[in-house]
């Protein structure tokens, strides 16, 4: 973990850098796709637990420094949406070279069909009821189309950065 | 031993679980000096994304130029909803000599001094309806001052850094707003419904002469969140369920929110 961590946080930090410098105003139907949880997506799936939660807690964190939503909120998501694609990617599902080509876009059409709504859920249990209120289904559909189309380059991504720590995959 | 391996791991996500919503909790005291500080490592970042993809957008855009045309075409926005912000607040001066008259001393933001800044993120997610601004606590700018640009209200400083705020804008799930009409004596109350959506009012009374096409403005109740006459929204329909005994009335804002550039941080405090 150590040798992957530094490049890790580094690339997390870039994709935040594009998260909120490209992506919050080039809006899908008025919605932002959220890659800081498609890139914990990606390091979940290439097996590794703890690398994906951190970063998913470091961009998570980040997002939501410049949010007004709950603080943390978006890291929780993110922790657990790479808790789950670890769980599987030690199973070998979503393997970009053993798995068929279409399951980590189907895995990152799912998640992002589903960590909008639970970002809802867990907003409600933080006693935010006002996240319901705005356009979650869109912003299911849409980072779901995202989220299936940008697995696969996301997954690379993931695995070349996982590489750097062949220990921690065990 | 895998089972306990198993158990080992519910644990562990329980207790950070657990740990997760406490720190939620816990950190609303320490947020926004955290909310600082990410900021920081964050900025450079960000700074980089944006220097390589302004130049890639613009090449797309195909333009000679383009930068220069859209920077113009940002401050004449800027100008232009200056302007139907000054005309739309006509008939609110005429108001409020009527009340200065009446000795009711009910400020008026035409009098009040404002702060130009420039937009400079929109909120990062979909779930708020929220913008960043370059102007903060050095420049005078506290939390709850109103801020209009476009030709309206579009929406209340909530925090503020030393050098930037954070903006609800007025169709975020969290704004409310006290409103009336002309010739009205009562106010209504205008609710954002999230980014996407449109604005709406419930419970106008059925007495009310409110048309399609009315322009809505705050109506600077003592006590309240804004001043006197800043436009607002603009009724688009109004509509009577069978059975019901109000109006809703589907409103839209009267400010251009989908082209924010700059706006004025009107100097009001709400104590004031």
């Amino acid at each position: 973990m150590s040798r992957a961590l530094v490049p890790a946080v580094v690339v997390t930090l870039f994709i935040v850098g594009v998260q909120l410098v490209v992506l919050t105003n080039l809006r899908v139907a008025g919605v932002v796709v959220m890659a800081v949880w498609l890139w914990p997506l990606a390091v979940g799936l290439s097996g590794s637990t703890a690398l994906g939660v951190v970063v998913a807690g470091v961009g998570g964190l980040c997002v939501d420094a410049h949010a007004i939503t709950p603080f943390g909120l978006t890291a929780v998501v993110g922790g657990l949406v790479a808790w789950a694609a670890a769980r599987l990617g030690r199973e070998g599902v979503g393997d970009l070279e053993s798995a068929a080509w279409w399951v980590t876009p189907i895995l990152g059409g799912i998640v992002g069909l589903l960590a909008p709504a639970l970002y809802v859920v867990l907003g409600a249990v933080v006693l935010n009821f006002s996240l319901w209120r705005g356009s979650v289904l869109d912003a299911m559909w849409v980072n779901a189309i995202a989220f299936a189309v940008f697995a696969r380059p996301f997954a690379r991504l993931g695995r070349a950065v996982t590489r750097l720590a062949p220990a921690m995959r065990r | 031993m895998a089972s306990d391996r198993a158990k080992r791991r519910a644990w562990t996500l329980g207790v950070s679980a657990t740990l997760a919503a406490t720190l939620l909790y816990l950190t609303v005291g320490v947020e926004s000096g955290l909310r600082s500080a990410i900021n920081l490592v964050v900025s450079p970042f960000s700074w980089t994304v944006s220097e390589i993809a302004r130049p890639v957008g613009h090449l797309f855009a195909g333009a000679i130029n383009y930068s220069d045309v859209v920077a113009q075409n940002q401050r004449l926005r800027y100008e232009l909803g200056k302007a139907q912000t000054a005309l739309n607040q006509t008939w609110a001066m005429q108001r409020q000599l009527q009340q200065l008259t009446t000795q009711l001393h009910v400020p008026f933001v035409g009098s009040l001094p404002v702060v130009a800044a420039q937009v400079t993120t929109l909120a990062p997610t979909s779930f708020a309806a929220t913008v960043d601004i370059s102007v903060g606590r050095d420049n005078g700018v506290l939390a709850g001052m109103p801020v209009v640009a476009n030709g309206g209200l579009v929406g209340t400083v909530i925090s503020t850094t030393p050098h930037g705020s954070t903006v609800r804008l007025i169709t975020d799930a969290n704004s409310a707003i006290g409103v009336t009409y002309k010739n009205s004596s009562t106010s209504i109350v205008v609710s954002g419904h999230g980014l996407n959506n449109a604005m709406g009012a419930s419970a106008v009374s059925l007495t009310s002469s409110i048309r399609p096409g009315t322009v809505l403005f705050t109506d600077g109740l003592s006590g309240g969140l804004y001043p006197l006459g800043l436009p607002v929204a603009r009724v688009t329909n109004v509509n009577l369920t069978p059975g019901a005994t109000t109006y809703d009335v589907g409103v839209t804002p009267t400010a251009d929110l989908t082209n924010l550039f700059y706006v004025d941080v009107v100097l009001w405090e709400p104590s004031t």
